[in-house]
């Protein structure tokens, strides 16, 4: 994101820069040359009567509006659409029929070509949000084509594929394209407008997030269904608006010239070549790739070859600049600016540990050491492997519990199912007094369950900060247009970070972090849930020592505050010394369960899991 | 003759620099272990020395040939292999396939990459009982060795190891140790990064100490494990007791490089 520059690796000595700075609109700087751009653009037709060039913006705003929308599902959600033209054909006809069978000026439909737009995306993204990836994709070509074919085939309405004329513009001939170029220039506003908002909002980084890991974002309590949908529905409503427009200015509409499928490619060029996840990109892709599209038809003969255009850019921006312009120079700046200057390494930890109070209530319907969470008989096979077999086993409320086996016996998949990542394929989940194996696993997040990963799942190209705050403890559509970062949940975060030891980074991009740290950022990450219990996985593996006695000094910490824990870990010294009762899975199935000093002089525990020589050197370890 | 020197390397990943003046000297036939905090530049090390990332200043030297800046492929086929942190092999295709895709670089050479993997087979029990299930369905001390048996395919004269103990269960601990014992008595010399110290410094002739970007202290492994000054800031604990502790120590009983499940 072009505007949410962030002043990443600064001398450790200096403090970061407030976050106020941060936020700040996206002018002044940078900001100076999309204003240039804006005003260029209003005063364009005071400036020159040249019908060739207000043709060419009118299309270029027409494709920025599109690339701006398709930024917001795409650049930022992470889903691409192929299906971008439906909303323009769908727009279009929208103006085109109100204006012919109700009457009144086509301008006067355009809001309702928008309102139509939106719902034809709720109604295709209820459908194609249960796919991901390339079936998503493929999912929207269908939608287009299905438009198209009802387009030419409902006649009475429609005109088949003979097509509608719309009403001849009224207004003095003086006036040129003024009303469509202005129109055009409203919803590109109203559009950019949208955007940086959502940008700036929960629902932003939702969908961000989204991108990044779709199912950690779930876990960390992000309803991805309904970011998805609106994600959707917001990259289709203005582009709905623009193609009502587009049909009055053409005076002429048709189901191949509107639900065109090289218009949809075209939108995805723009985005891709501006730089997708950026506010601007799209615009800039739609003023550099349109212009390119009407050499094409006026010199070089059109159709054909504009398709060769389009299909070699394409090529050449995934291969030599597949992030696109905006973050490319971004990029190649901020390496300049920080050329020789040391970045942020990490340092031994020594300060104290320190946590504020608990933030959300940590009401419980269970008594402490009752079970906080109960499996049943739980079930999960991939084919004939059965990952986890039949495994029961309680938490008690208030405990710290470990669950220890050899690798591959299921415990990460065990976490999958408690967690909802997967489903089950038998067996109950049991938390906190009522079933929660049916449900999404932002719905068990928000019931106070969070999860850390063995690899470690982190929003890669947000910073650090921006992880610890994108968790939700619920989900309500104010939700949505609330601030990303209130100012009481960055001092959360930065309290937490703090708590860690990671608020040294808290600018720096969790891509750019090693693996130890970013443990510890996930740590934090989830404490911004404040959950009632949190499932560890392996939270000792690879960190430092000094830091592994600290993780088992702040999980003490936690537990205190009455936060349980369910811990996946091969440490044993570490295991052995912070948790009680110790539960041990072995091919899918629990086979043991007690105090620490049970379970390592149980035999089929030291024949599965630890080895027949660790009796011999346990007696260190204990004495530790 | 030195294997691989580092001279003043400085390098980072764009956000500012994360090694900031390295130096290091590795023998012919060393195991030496890197230890240090979180984020201190040890896995950077390793990705400078591989060609992952490109030294912004100083000199990488293997065998007394300047390799900065050099393609990851390139100095791959000069004779170094890198054994990635985590999640290195292909889930979808076999046991097998994931050895042979090491001699990518040399895959015309059919006999050799044949002469090769018969070697492999030999010298990892994983590789010949399980050659044709699918990488995805090995236990996490198996996926470890295959990865270190696939880095072998090219012969490679340095190894690099990135925390080779991570995500590991006490038994499979003991059968990547054997591996890596495999790997020295086969003559290579192995850069090592590892969290585990005990496991590492055991390994290990040499230990390396970085904090902050930098080489605070080389010697000897078992001048650095019982360095008292390293090992309160480092390794965390009495290392004495530690050290006696789940020290996976290869059963006699049990040749390393045999082990299965």
């Amino acid at each position: 994101m072009s505007t949410a520059s962030s002043s990443a690796a600064t001398a450790p000595s200096e403090t970061p820069p407030p976050a106020a700075s941060r936020r700040r609109l996206p002018l002044g700087g940078w900001g100076l040359l999309p204003a240039a751009g804006g005003v260029i653009l209003v005063a364009f037709p005071f400036a020159s009567d040249d019908l060739f060039w207000q043709n060419m913006l009118i299309l270029s705003m027409l494709f920025a509006i599109g690339a701006v929308g398709l930024n917001i599902i795409s650049g930022w959600g992470g889903y691409i659409s192929l299906g971008q033209s439906a909303f323009v054909g769908v727009g279009a006809y929208t103006v085109a029929l109100g204006a012919l069978k109700i009457g009144g000026n086509p301008f006067v439909w355009v809001p309702v070509a928008g309102v139509v737009a939106g719902l034809l995306a709720l109604l295709m993204g209820l459908i194609a949000m249960r796919t991901r990836g390339h079936s998503f994709v493929i999912l929207t070509i269908g939608f287009l084509f299905l438009l198209q074919l009802i387009a030419i085939n409902w006649d009475e309405l429609t005109n088949g594929t003979q097509g509608l004329s719309l009403p001849i513009p009224m207004w003095d001939i003086a006036y040129q394209y003024w009303p469509f170029y202005y129109a055009m220039l409203g919803v590109l506003c109203l559009s950019l407008v949208t955007a940086w908002r959502i940008r700036r909002t929960k629902f932003g980084t939702g969908l961000i997030a989204m991108r990044e890991d779709e199912d950690k974002a779930s876990t960390v309590g992000v309803n991805t269904p309904v970011y998805k949908m609106l994600g959707f529905v917001a990259s289709g409503v203005f582009l709905g608006m623009a193609g009502g427009v587009y049909a009055y200015y053409l005076a002429f509409i048709d189901p191949r010239g509107m639900f065109d499928i090289v218009i949809s490619v075209q939108i995805i060029l723009c985005m891709l070549l501006g730089g997708r996840g950026t506010l601007w990109g799209p615009v800039l892709g739609a003023f550099l790739v349109e212009p390119l599209n009407e050499l094409a038809n006026q010199q070089m003969g059109g159709g054909n070859s504009r398709l060769l255009i389009f299909g070699g850019l394409m090529a050449l921006v995934v291969l030599f600049l597949p992030k696109g312009i905006l973050p490319t120079l971004k990029e190649r700046l901020t390496a300049r600016r920080q050329r020789g200057q040391a970045g942020l390494v990490g340092a031994r930890l020594d300060g104290p540990l320190v946590i504020g109070e608990r933030t959300a209530p940590a009401e419980t319907t269970v008594a402490p050491g009752e079970a906080l969470l109960e499996v049943k008989g739980l079930m999960k096979h991939f084919g004939g492997v059965k990952a986890v077999d039949g495994a029961s086993f309680v938490v008690p409320q208030g405990s710290i519990t470990a669950l220890i086996g050899p690798n591959g016996s299921g415990k990460t998949t065990a976490f999958n199912l408690i967690d909802g990542t997967m489903t089950p394929s038998g067996g109950e989940v049991w938390f906190d007094g009522r079933r929660i194996d049916d449900l999404p696993p932002y719905r068990r997040a928000h019931l106070g369950l969070a999860r850390t990963f063995q690899i470690t799942r982190l929003f890669r190209e947000m910073t650090v900060v921006e992880n610890v705050v994108a968790p939700l403890r619920s989900f309500s559509w104010g939700q949505l247009n609330t601030s990303a970062m209130r100012g009481d949940e960055a001092a959360r975060a930065e309290e937490l970070l703090t708590f860690v030891g990671m608020e040294r980074f808290r600018d720096q991009k969790a891509a750019e972090l090693s693996y130890g740290q970013q443990k510890l950022v996930e740590l934090a990450q989830v404490l911004m849930l404040d959950p009632k219990l949190i499932l560890l996985d392996e939270p000792a593996g690879g960190i430092n020592p000094t830091l592994v006695a600290r993780m088992g000094e702040m999980i003490r910490t936690l537990n205190r505050q009455g936060t349980t824990f369910l811990i996946v870990e091969h440490n044993m010294p570490f295991v052995l010394g912070l948790c009680d009762p110790v539960l041990v899975l072995a091919r899918g199935a629990c086979i043991c369960e007690g105090t620490p000093g049970e379970v390592q002089k149980d035999e089929r525990v030291l024949d599965a899991y630890l080895g027949d020589d660790f009796v011999l050197e346990r007696s260190a370890e204990v004495a530790r | 003759m030195t294997l691989l020197t580092l001279e003043g390397v400085i390098a980072g990943y764009g956000g500012g620099d994360v090694l900031q003046g390295v130096d290091l000297d590795l023998q012919p036939g060393a195991i030496a272990c890197i230890v240090g905090p979180n984020g201190a530049g040890k896995s950077t090390v390793l990705r400078a020395v591989s060609g992952l990332l490109r030294p912004r200043e100083g000199r990488i030297r293997l065998e007394g040939a300047d390799i900065t800046g050099r393609h990851p492929a390139e100095i791959l086929g000069l004779g170094v292999a890198q054994v990635p942190q985590s999640n290195g092999l292909f889930p979808n295709i076999s046991v097998r396939e994931n050895v042979l895709m090491g001699g990518y670089i040399r895959r015309r050479d059919k006999a050799l990459l044949r002469r090769r993997y018969g070697e492999i087979a030999e010298m990892f029990a994983v590789v010949r009982e399980r050659a044709d299930e699918k990488a995805g369905n090995l236990s996490g001390g198996q996926r470890r060795m295959v990865e270190v048996a696939r880095s072998l395919m090219l012969d490679p004269k340095l190894v690099l190891l990135d925390e080779p103990s991570l995500g590991l269960d006490p038994k499979a601990l003991k059968q990547v140790f054997g591996t890596i014992k495999t790997l020295i008595d086969a003559g290579k010399t192995v850069l090592l990064v590892e969290q585990n110290v005990r496991f590492g410094l055991r390994l290990a002739t040499d230990g390396i100490v970085m904090e902050s970007g930098r080489v605070l202290l080389t010697g000897k492994a078992d001048d650095v494990l019982n360095n008292p000054e390293m090992a309160a800031l480092y390794f965390g604990g009495s290392v004495q007791e530690q050290r006696r502790g789940t020290v996976p120590t290869p059963s006699p009983k049990q040749s390393p490089a045999t082990a299965g499940g």
